[in-house]
């Protein structure tokens, strides 16, 4: 292979997001897991008690239930937070989530339409929040969660002052 | 501002007319349910004709209450008799003026004429208004209009004609090619059930009829079903031939207006009329689908990609041109984009081998994942026996369906364009403005990772608002993306230091 066609031919690769989310996010979602494990078996176990007619095919499904609640508790959290990323420059907004599937969204400034802080009750208690980037797509809408609040809410403010002085209509 | 030269406008007062046959129309069914009617269920007439009054009083008060007018920055309506309502809505977020004109409209020359922003809650219906009405809105509302009226008043030349070319017209070849379809047979099911629930009030019952009728013939049960499923495909064929020519007959789309204030204006319709205005301005790309079981014939349907207009609704489907054959709705393509690229003719890159493993694995294990999930209710007692093989029955079709998905993968880069093909049943083949990107989503499952593919999501404001090339390779996305929108791309990419990695990356398999 000659220098010179390699030289043109540079390989590029997918940069992940700079910043990891705030180490309290697997804190956070352990305990939403346990809290959706435990609606869900309540109401499903439950069912599985008190009405007998149901149990031969509510047992396998219960069964299939609490394995995947108890991966979603124990090991999730920890996944996601490992692959978890994110960025937010002057030019474009750039997230990196997911576990078994990986998902990469980048925005670019100039066509947000809307920016949203969000700190459920949880968060709140941790002291986490969630940044919502929305665009006049249905897919290009980012979610950045687990943020550090005082992080989410130095981010959100330079990002309305950017797409303040962006021109467009965003579409 | 000048409230003398927008002054309000009223709806026509032949709409009332229309209100009153409406009425008569109406009583008729149920005068006739509780006259006539001895045994049979008579409350659905009779709901008919409460619902056929109470329609009519509303269009009265309608007429009484409605206004419009237009102004050169605002189109404004108020109705309403109880709860009032005043609508204003600001010309640039126009996008298209509709009039439709059902049959008794056009005895009366009226139409009713839509003019839709995107969005329900800021759209209006002027239901109705006389032609000359109609038309002096369709041009008060064309692109320019404003422009226009304004270059008129001082030139004093108040007829310069709107320059107009033809990008397609009424054939009738088309009427075959649209009359085909699959659920034809449900077309042909659809008015005998209409017309027994309509006769049972007067003691008719088709059902013993048809009955009685059955018995005295000699044919065998499977002979009379395949007999049964002819009759009522050749009768739905014609059923949706007729229905397809009173839609489209006259169907002429036409480019009009000097650029840049140009649009695309539909007309179409036999009996009831349409006549549907597109600003060009906000023309993203097209589409077009291709049925698989018609794939031989060529044949294709066509839509436009617009932004503003909502995915679902009002004009939102963006059906251009009826279900043409392929070489004339490239013609006609080429002739709406009007820029030389026939991007949707473009030489697709093929997607990586992987794609079609991936594809032939979901239809073995999806039905396998099925044929599990019974066998566990079978084994625990809660099904009976024979129910848990029936999914693998479907494996002889979903392999070739996955063989035809994988093929119809595929993009590709041309002039200004994207283009992203897929689709199993349905072929879809997109061309989108590289402008119209706002975002990409990647997205890599597991098994993608290790088979170095990754699917890529286009982020629009146009259209469905999310195109899709599915499972293409990665140094294809990366290629896709830096192609597509540079500046984006050096966000999220970087090089790789050459020397050192470029020989892993060769002793790697380079799917090219």
């Amino acid at each position: 292979m000659d220098p010179e066609s390699a030289a043109e031919e540079t390989e590029w690769r997918i940069r992940p997001p700079r910043h990891r989310v705030d180490r309290r996010f697997i804190v956070w979602q352990t305990a939403v897991a346990v809290l959706w494990a435990a609606v869900l078996l309540g109401v499903v176990g439950a069912v599985y008690w008190f009405a007998e007619v149901t149990r031969p095919w509510l047992g396998p499904v219960l069964i299939i239930l609490s394995v995947l609640s108890t991966v979603e508790i124990a090991v999730a959290p920890t996944a996601r937070y490992l692959v978890h990323r994110w960025q937010a420059t002057d030019d474009a907004v750039y997230a990196l989530e997911g576990w078994f599937t990986r998902r990469w969204q980048i925005v670019p400034i100039s066509r947000i339409q809307s920016i949203d802080t969000e700190i459920g009750p949880l968060q709140g208690l941790l002291g986490l929040a969630t940044i919502r980037v929305t665009t006049a797509s249905s897919e290009g809408k980012i979610s950045i969660e687990g943020l550090d609040a005082a992080v989410a809410r130095a981010t959100v403010d330079r990002l309305r002052e950017v797409t303040a002085a962006t021109a467009g209509d965003a579409t | 501002m000048t409230a003398e030269a927008h002054p309000w406008r009223r709806l026509s007062v032949r709409a009332v007319y229309l209100d009153l046959i409406r009425l008569v129309g109406s009583l008729v069914p149920g005068f006739l349910g509780v006259t006539l009617g001895d045994d049979g269920p008579i409350w659905f007439l009779v709901a008919g004709s409460v619902v056929g009054l109470l329609g009519a009083g509303a269009g009265l008060i309608r007429w009484m209450t409605t206004r419009y007018r237009v102004t050169p920055e605002l189109v404004e309506m108020r109705s309403g008799l109880v709860q009032r309502k005043h609508r204003t809505v600001n010309r640039d977020r126009i996008r298209t003026v509709d009039s439709t004109a059902k049959w008794l409209h056009r005895v009366f020359g009226l139409r009713v004429v839509h003019i839709g922003s995107g969005d329900t809650g800021s759209s209006f219906d002027l239901d109705a208004l006389d032609r000359g009405h109609a038309a002096q809105l369709h041009r008060e509302l064309s692109p320019g209009a404003v422009v226009r009226a304004e270059a008129e008043a001082e030139t004093d030349a108040a007829t310069s004609e709107v320059p107009e070319t033809v990008i397609a017209r009424w054939d009738a070849r088309w009427v075959p090619l649209n009359a085909v379809n699959v659920w034809a047979v449900l077309t042909a099911v659809g008015p005998p059930f209409a017309l027994y629930w309509f006769l049972r009030p007067f003691g008719v019952d088709l059902l013993d009829i048809g009955r009685a009728l059955l018995d005295r013939q000699p044919l065998g049960g499977p002979v009379l079903i395949a007999v049964g499923v002819l009759v009522a495909y050749a009768v739905g064929f014609a059923g949706n031939a007729v229905s397809f020519v009173l839609q489209n007959a006259n169907f002429q789309l036409v480019r009009r207006g000097t650029a840049p204030d140009t649009a695309l204006v539909t007309h179409r319709g036999l009996l009831s009329t349409q006549t549907l205005q597109r600003d060009d301005r906000r023309l993203r790309g097209l589409q077009f689908t291709e049925p698989l079981l018609w794939r031989w014939l060529g044949l294709t349907e066509t839509k436009v990609i617009t932004t503003g207009l909502k995915t679902t609704g009002e004009s939102g489907s963006g059906d251009l041109v009826p279900r043409v054959r392929m070489p004339e709705a490239r013609d006609i393509a080429a002739r709406v984009l009007a820029d030389d690229h026939r991007p949707l003719e473009a030489a697709l890159h093929r997607h990586p081998r992987g794609a079609l493993v991936r594809r032939i694995g979901w239809a073995l294990w999806g039905p396998a994942l099925g044929s599990a999930v019974l066998a566990l209710f079978v084994l625990t007692g809660a099904l009976p026996d024979w129910v848990w093989p029936l999914p693998l029955a479907l494996i002889p079709l979903t392999v070739p369906l996955a063989v035809v998905a994988y093929r119809s993968l595929g993009h590709a880069l041309t002039g200004p364009y994207l283009v992203v093909r897929h689709g199993a049943t349905q072929r879809h083949t997109v061309a989108l403005q590289r402008r119209a990107v706002i975002g990409w989503s990647l997205r890599q499952s597991l098994l993608q990772r290790w088979g170095d593919r990754m699917t890529i999501g286009i982020a629009t404001a146009a259209g469905a608002r999310h195109y899709e090339a599915h499972d293409a390779g990665v140094d294809q996305t990366i290629a896709f993306l830096r192609g597509a929108t540079p500046e984006l791309a050096a966000e999220i990419l970087e090089p790789v230091a050459v020397s050192t990695v470029r020989s892993t990356a060769m002793s790697g398999s380079t799917t090219s």
